[in-house]
């Protein structure tokens, strides 16, 4: 699309070409593990919690499968991350649910990348990709600042529609379910753009056997600091917030346990509680 | 940076709570750096709205009321940016909701703005502005500081006090963009158990798979919550189940908040909803079963049977807000 604008007013130009759809994805720790930071080094203990794809990401492969499916026009699934070489098997997994090819930045030069550098780097990998749609999950389970998709859709230039749980596409323009905090909206927007998908998308698929054997033969690039061309540092230089402190939080103790004789006393037992903690 | 600016969310007529802690954190934060405290407020109400945001102790009031309210978030990032780069090197506080997310790190991109997210503090040291976030679902503290000209700091909703004063904010117009925006809201839908999202919410009432199904999210913890004015939250099994839509879920995969009363009914308490609530200033759980994990670290576990207690209890807190009302 950015490459080859569809002439004014000729909507069925949509259909003759395919989309180059790219989905974001982050390796994260296992959500499921019970996470603990030494007290020593003050960072996250890896030892023992496996490496897994960020569970939002695995929605926004299963959006980015199903639109390259209803299409069947030869449209492809790019999946694009920042992960460091040794992540290689897990990108993979994305390659064996259904994505055609997969581009990984990576470097030592990102040690120390912020919410902004992530974006930003990522930005130029997308671009180095080509892209109509991209989708991202609505953030990641670990840092889980929700703030990348934004900064993202603003560094590619593209509008942004973010948290949507159903992406339908005709002609060129998408309409999506977004979340909202208490509710939904449909929204509807032309490519290119940026699409970040909530858990309440469809459910991610499992790979198949067939497509775990089929994605050993799929290409994966690497692409390096150098290759990205990148106008600004990213790295621990280039981040626009740095580190200073790190604390342990306070430690909720166990409090105290009542048994309820009847649903009134259960009910008074509360109520008195929270009087005595000025919360009624 | 020198000068602080708070991003006004708002819904219905109504400035969000969240928006309103930031326009008074703006004027404490601004007086430390010696600077002025702004207020951005972009839609169709934006002049009503900037009324009640005079109650608060900021310098000056922003406003874009043309009608950009069907399409999304591109007019306020625009709005903001207008704002920002003629305010000069400003710290930029925004709600840390799903809009103030979106908004701040738009926004943060165009002028190359640290962000920081889920700020629970922020703090001036010889002009250097560092912000103070939980990370990892609370089980570290972070202390970040800003190393650019402009920085973003997304706030957690009910951490910071919504001090009101002052009343003499100047008011002025933002010039409109001209820009042409693509993306458009076509409906907007409120779902009947969520008037108010769980974010924001000074008490929450969440249920887990103890509840057993959908009914009890729209009427018997709707109910609880009603009474005290708070949001129905749910665990991942009543999610996953399909009891309750993902906008309510907190934990690792839902949403991280601090109410000041945190009521987890049926909810066993497993490390994915734990890190969700556990900064929450009073967790009261409700459990047929003693030895469920959430006892470690609630302030009361009542174990009985909840469907009894909750309506009950329900009732007794009408009762007791009626005597001081």
């Amino acid at each position: 699309l950015v490459e080859n604008p569809a002439p004014a007013g000729f909507r069925l130009s949509w259909r003759a070409l395919p989309l180059k759809i790219v989905v974001t994805v982050k390796l994260v720790p296992d959500t499921n593990a019970d996470k603990r930071i030494d007290p020593g080094t003050k960072r996250l203990v890896r030892t023992g919690v496996e490496t897994v794809l960020n569970a939002f990401d695995e929605y926004a492969i299963e959006a980015a499968l199903q639109l390259k499916e209803k299409l069947n026009d030869g449209s492809t699934v790019t999946v694009v991350s920042m992960v460091p070489e040794s992540g290689k098997e897990i990108v993979r997994k994305a390659l064996a649910m259904g994505a055609d090819a997969a581009v990984m930045l990576s470097d030592p030069g990102f040690a120390g990348t912020d919410v902004w550098g992530t974006a930003y780097a990522l930005a130029a990998g997308i671009r180095k990709t080509g892209f109509d749609i991209v989708f991202t999950g609505t953030q990641s389970t670990d840092a889980a600042t929700g703030e990348v998709p934004g900064a993202l859709s603003e560094y590619l230039g593209v509008p942004g529609v973010t948290n949507a749980k159903k992406v339908e596409y005709a002609d060129g323009k998408i309409r999506a379910t977004r979340e909202t905090d208490t509710g939904y909206q449909i929204v509807t927007a032309p490519l290119p753009l940026l699409v970040s998908i909530t858990k309440s998308g469809a459910e991610p698929r499992y790979p198949s056997l067939k497509g775990i054997m089929g994605a050993k033969k799929k290409t994966i690039t690497v692409l390096h600091l150098t290759d990205l061309e990148l106008a600004k540092p990213v790295g621990t230089d280039g981040a626009k917030v740095e580190l200073t402190e790190l604390t342990a939080p306070p430690v909720r103790g166990k409090g105290k346990v009542v048994t309820a004789a009847d649903a009134a006393d259960g009910a008074k037992q509360i109520v008195d509680f929270l009087k005595e903690r000025k919360l009624l | 940076m020198k000068n602080v600016i708070a991003f006004i969310e708002h819904k219905n007529g109504q400035a969000r709570r969240v928006s309103l802690e930031a326009a008074a954190a703006a004027r404490a934060i601004a007086d430390k750096l010696g600077g002025t405290a702004h207020a951005v407020i972009v839609g169709g109400d934006a002049a009503a709205i900037a009324e009640q945001v005079r109650a608060y102790p900021v310098d000056t009031i922003h406003i874009l009321a043309d009608a950009t309210t069907d399409k999304l978030i591109d007019p306020a990032v625009d709005a903001l940016a207008s704002v920002a780069q003629a305010a000069g090197p400003s710290l930029i506080l925004v709600g840390n909701t799903m809009i103030g997310r979106d908004v701040g790190s738009r926004f943060a991109a165009r002028v190359d703005a640290g962000l920081n997210a889920d700020v629970i503090e922020v703090a001036v040291d010889g002009g250097k502005v560092s912000c103070v976030s939980p990370k990892l679902g609370g089980l570290t503290i972070t202390t970040c500081v800003f190393k650019s000209d402009y920085g973003v700091a997304a706030i957690r909703p009910n951490v910071f006090a919504a001090t009101q004063g002052g009343g003499q904010a100047e008011i002025v117009e933002i010039a409109p963009s001209g820009k042409t925006y693509t993306v458009v809201v076509e409906e907007e839908v409120d779902e009947a158990a969520a008037e108010l999202g769980v974010e924001e919410a000074s008490v929450v009432v969440s249920g887990g798979r103890g509840v057993g199904g959908p009914e009890p999210f729209k009427a018997m913890l709707k109910d609880l919550a009603d009474a005290f004015g708070g949001a129905v939250g749910a665990s991942r099994a009543a999610v996953d189940a399909g009891w309750i839509s993902h906008a309510h879920q907190v934990g690792q995969t839902g949403k991280t908040i601090s109410p000041q009363l945190y009521f987890a009914v049926g909810i066993s308490g497993a490390i994915q909803h734990k890190v969700g609530m556990r900064t929450s200033d009073t967790i009261v759980a409700i459990n047929k079963d003693g030895g469920v994990p959430i006892g470690e670290f609630a302030d009361l576990l009542v174990v009985g049977d909840a469907f009894e207690i909750v309506p009950e209890l329900a009732k007794q807190v009408r009762d007791a807000k009626a005597v001081h009302a």
